[in-house]
Formats: C-alpha cells, structure tokens, sequence
C-alpha cells in the first residue's frame, strides 16, 4: 500500500514553546491527560454494564481538537461526529455532566437523551450520529455568523476520512465555498471508517489537497499527533478565515489507538503496526518536549495524570449516585411550543 | 368592517412570509429558483426585489446540503424558510429532517431550537408520474417533534404560514401545486390561525366525513350530490395533521355515527389509518359501521391521466363510499 505524498505544515516547535505561555502548555496537557483518563475509565464503565449503546474514543487524537480549542476559542461554533467526549469537554461540559449523559442520568449534558453519541455545549451543535450528516449542520452556522454580522469568528467541523465518500460532505463544500462561509472542515484522518482502510474508501489521497483546489478553498495537512504542529497549524488557519472569510479544508493524520467502537476489537489491523503508531503517542510526544525543555518534570506529570484520573473517578461515582430520569418526564420536551 | 381581499392561494402563502420577514428581520427564505426566477410556483414572486439576495436566497440543486444548512442556521438564532420545489425532493434531504430537524431538541435535552419551516408542494399534481407525485406526511408524520400543516384554501394557508414561521420548532408545511390558483376572499388585516385546530366546513347529521389540503374540494363536491340525495354529509377539514385535532372529529362521529375518511396518499398505514384507529379508540360504541376509507390505491402513480384519476380518490370514489356506508 502507498503511502499518500501529504505536504505537512511546517512548524518550529522550539520557536513555538518560546511563544506560547507554559501554563497554557500544562493546562493543555491536563486537558489531553482528563481526555485520556475520561475514554479510558468510561469503558471499563461501559464493560461493567455501567453505560450502554455505542461508545466511540477518542484516544490517540486528543492533541488535534485540544490545539483547535486553544487557538481558535470558545465563541465560535463547533460541530463534531459521534466521537465527541473530548470535544464537549474541551468546551467546558464538566466531567460529572459528561459520564453522568454516558450514565443515562437527569445530571447529564442532555438530561440523558442523547447518550455519548450526542454531546452538546452552548457553543456545541452536537455529537452527530450519522456520518457525514452534521456536515452542513456546521456550514448553517457559519452561515448564521455571516447573517448576523457576527465577524472574526468561524464554524469549525469536525468529521472522520470516512465521511469523505458522503454526498452531504461535497454538497457542503460547493455550498461553503460558493456563499464564502467562514467555515473550517477538518478531516480526521485515523486510516480507518469503522473497519474499512481509508484507501480502500476514498478515491483521491490526500484527501485535503487533493478535493480543496476542486473546491476553489485552500488545504493545509497537519501531523495530529503533534500538538505543536496543531497548535501552530490551526493558528494560522483561523487567521486565514477570519481575513480571507473563505473556507478551508484541513487534513489531520492521527491515529485513534482503539477501536472504532467499544464493541470493536480491531482485528483488521496488527498489533505491531498498531504499537508503533502508539509510539507516537500524542500525550508521550508532548510530554517528551515539555521535560526536553525543563517545562515539566515526570514527578509532576505523573501527579497531573492522577489529578486527572481522580477527576474522571469522581465523575463517576457523581454519575452512580445521580439519579435515572423520572420516566414520567419521557413525553416532555418533544417539541419546543 | 374587516376589509377584505380576494387572492389565490400563492398570493396568501406570499403575505405570510412577507409579513413575518417584516415582523422578524431573521425570517429568510431559502431555496432553488425562489429569488431571481421568482420561484418555481411564483410563491415567492417579488420578494427578491423588495427584501434582497440576503434574505431570498437562491440555492443550488443540493436540498441534502442547504436543508442541513439551514437546520444549523436555525439552530444558531435565524428562522429559515425553505422551500422544497416539491416535497417529492425532501427525499434527497430525509437524513437532514429525520435525523436531524426533529431530533435535536430532545436530543440535546433541551439545549437547541430548530425554529425552521419547510414548505413546498405535496402530492399530486397534473400527471407528473411515479417519482413526482408522493404525499409525504404519513412518511413524515411517523416521527415526533415537528408539527405537520395541510391547509386547503388561502384564509387557512395565511394564517397557519404565519403560526408556522413563529413556532420555535420545525414545521413541515404541506402546499399543492394544483391548488396555487385557488382564490378565496380573506382578510387584509394581519391574522394567524393556532396549528392543531380542525374545522368544520360544511356541518351535517348523517355522515362525518374527514379529509384535508386538495381533497378537501372533492369531498365537498360528494356532499354536495349526497344532499341532492337526501343525505347530510359534515365535512371536516383537518387542516393540521400533527397535532392531530380528534376532539374535533370525535365529537362530529359521536352524532352522525357513520365515518369516512379520504386521504390522497396511500391507503397502508396512512394518515387514514393513524385517524381511523384514534376515531375506533374514541367513538367505537357510537359506529353503527366499520370506519371506510377512500385512499390512493397501492400503486407508483401512473402517468395516463384516466389511470391518475382512477387510482386518487375521485368524486366518485367518495360518493360510493359514503353510499355503502349506510347500507351496511
């Protein structure tokens, strides 16, 4: 199998760790730590019974949406697939209301009615279950921005290489470009739509620089298991919207370290090829630099990681403890009067 | 003294979305062929020019892209209409409703409104065949949380256009292309009509007769040759489909006893059907005969006009209905 020719965005990570305040660094790695930790406790959750229905993690792609979320902010709109945990979390959805919606609890982000498929926050459209389906969802907000008058803000859309062979992905595109829509399409490269290799689903490699010159948008490929190269990246694309008011498609190869789902045990893929795309471990790799760079000591990092881990356990013993909706409730809420 | 206008059907459709765009500066129109070609129907004739390319939007032939787009407008403060050239293409665009518009406010627990209106021809039109001529809202109607508009003439379009476009949830608004020209002397003074109210067109004592939108003119022309008969047909018009107003025809059944109800879609798990099981749960003492049904037969429409005529309810359909009725 070829690997496709990406032109990746290059960064200075060494010019980039005198530019961007260390807490912002550690909040950062705390952040992608309580990520971690959140996706990794909640399915043992799920294997104990605790959570049922689909559960998608997002392990191994932790650095992308938490660069994202650091340079472009939480006034703009985001809209992501039904791999959303960390997304919301980033946003400010608290640990407690996240496992307590994977829970099934009145507590959770959705009062319990949207599961861990549908996470929402102010800023949130969702958790999407259907690929492909929230793809125009986001172009409406980027649309509303424009509408409103709403400047120097953008809508940023998260999807999977597998929603690339979907209608509604190309139909946004035209419709994006065509009405200038300050909207950023990031392709989520991890190789795999459930279990079918992105090459043998998708046409055109790499994906980004292949489709956004059909789309008269430009393309930029990011490393997504470097935050410095997210970080760096999504800088200079956000700029680029904000000044340019043109959409931009952004491809970013990352790996996701389980399977497509819970229920997914990978045997699609070896474990060898697997270990050694795990070596380059997004949280290992910022890790590795920050102690490079006296920014961070193991001691500290392992009391971070624990700080996190004692988060995610809190957050499930608050959503054990909260209670299920009163089904006398279920009929409520339908329809907006 | 109400002043009155006499206006088609489109004109009336026109008013509403004029008025509320007037009312509300996030109302907006989306659609193919609504600005510069003044919409495929003329619907939206004139509104370019008077409102501009901002808020009359042309779209591509895309209804799965601007429907989703649209849906996410609305969910971040913008109150869209769009327009499906005929309800036949929302099929293009059925992950984006079905998924989407009539989920996401329970989905979210509340976080999210889809105040959005999708309107457009529904039905049959003048032999236009297999693919261009389906009722959607039996298909529609399955789902809950959105609410499902069939008017018949243009007092009631008006009125619940109006009600529509300020619900703050989605709205699927059921037009007909052969009933655009329909004219009908309505006010000129701003009115709505409340979604989920029936009417009672034409009252009678012998026969409730139930059915909406462009059957709705069939079965008053039945009643009208069953009272040259010597039978009293009351004629209801549902007007709203979901919610769907039974008190209305339940207490018309529970006087004349006797229920038909005609639907232009087909006939397996119809609207019909959903109505006729509400009226047994409801009124099954008071039947003095099984509920009938006149419905589209099980068949893709056929192009042929006398095969179009045969397979729709017809006038003659409905009178033989509503003569066997009573004859047990």
């Amino acid at each position: 199998m070829n690997k496709p020719q990406y032109h990746y965005y290059q960064s200075d990570t060494d010019k980039l760790l005198s530019e961007i305040n260390n807490d912002a660094l550690i909040a950062d790695l705390k952040k992608m730590l309580l990520i971690r930790n959140f996706e990794t406790r909640a399915e043992s959750a799920y294997q104990q019974g605790k959570i049922g229905g689909f559960y998608h993690a997002y392990t191994g792609q932790e650095a992308i949406q938490t660069a994202a979320m650091r340079v472009m902010g939480d006034q703009n709109w985001w809209t992501t697939t039904y791999r959303c945990h960390a997304l919301a979390l980033l946003l400010g959805v608290t640990p407690n209301e996240a496992m307590a919606e994977l829970y099934g609890k009145v507590t959770g982000n959705a009062k319990g009615r949207g599961g861990s498929m549908h996470f929402y926050h102010e800023k949130m459209l969702g958790g999407f279950g259907i690929v492909g389906g929230h793809i125009p969802v986001a172009a409406g907000a980027a649309f509303a921005l424009n509408y409103l008058g709403q400047e120097n803000l953008a809508s940023i859309c998260f999807l999977g290489d597998g929603a690339v062979a979907q209608g509604a992905f190309h139909e946004t595109l035209n419709l994006a470009s065509l009405w200038d829509l300050p909207c950023i399409f990031v392709v989520e490269n991890n190789h795999w739509g459930m279990g079918t290799a992105v090459s043998r689903a998708i046409s055109l490699e790499p994906i980004a620089e292949s489709m956004a010159p059909a789309y008269k948008m430009k393309s930029y490929t990011l490393d997504g298991m470097d935050y410095f190269n997210c970080y760096a990246g999504f800088k200079e694309i956000y700029e680029e919207v904000k000044k340019t008011k043109r959409p931009v498609i952004v491809e970013v190869i990352t790996e996701r370290f389980k399977g497509h789902s819970v229920s997914d045990p990978g045997l699609y893929r070896s474990k060898e090829d697997l270990k050694k795309e795990m070596e380059r471990d997004p949280i290992f790799l910022l890790k590795n630099t920050l102690i490079l760079n006296n920014c961070l000591t193991e001691d500290k990092f392992k009391e971070y990681d624990k700080e996190q881990r004692e988060i995610v356990i809190q957050s499930m013993k608050f959503a054990e403890e909260s209670p299920f909706p009163d089904p006398a409730t279920l009929e409520e809420g339908v329809l907006e009067e | 003294m109400t002043k009155k206008q006499e206006i088609e059907i489109r004109e009336a459709l026109r008013q509403a979305i004029d008025e509320e765009m007037t009312h509300d500066d996030k109302v907006l129109v989306m659609g193919e062929e609504v600005a510069e070609y003044n919409g495929a129907y003329k619907v939206t004739k004139g509104l370019l020019d008077k409102w501009g390319p901002k808020r009359i939007i042309d779209t591509p032939i895309s209804e799965n892209g601007f429907t989703g787009l649209a849906i996410g407008a609305a969910m971040c403060g913008l109150r869209p209409i769009v327009e499906f050239m005929s309800f036949n293409f929302s099929f293009v665009a059925a992950d984006q409703l079905i998924s989407t518009a009539c989920k996401q406010h329970y989905m979210s627990g509340g976080r999210f409104n889809v105040p959005i209106v999708f309107r457009g021809p529904n039905g049959a039109a003048a032999q236009v065949s297999c693919q261009h001529s389906h009722c959607v809202e039996s298909i529609y109607g399955t789902f809950p949380g959105w609410y499902i508009i069939a008017p018949s003439n243009a007092y009631d379009a008006k009125g619940l256009l109006k009600s529509a476009i300020r619900a703050n949830c989605p709205v699927l608004f059921l037009e007909n292309e052969l009933d655009y020209g329909k004219k009908m002397e309505i006010p000129t003074h701003d009115y709505t009509i409340p979604i989920g109210k029936a009417k009672v067109v034409r009252e009678g004592k012998h026969i409730t007769l139930v059915s909406y939108s462009r059957m709705l003119k069939n079965c008053l022309e039945a009643a009208d040759e069953m009272a040259k008969r010597g039978i009293e047909v009351e004629v209801i018009d549902l007007r709203t489909i979901k919610p769907l107003d039974i008190g209305t025809v339940t207490e018309s059944v529970k006087r004349t006893h006797f229920c038909v109800l005609v639907e232009e879609g087909h006939l397996f798990a119809g609207i019909c059907a959903e109505l006729g099981f509400q009226v047994m749960e409801h009124c099954l003492d008071y039947l003095d005969a099984p509920i009938v049904r006149v419905c589209q037969r099980e068949t893709p429409m056929p192009y042929s006009k006398p095969m179009e005529y045969a397979t729709l309810p017809n006038k003659e359909r409905i009178i033989e209905a509503l003569e066997n009725i009573r004859k047990g």
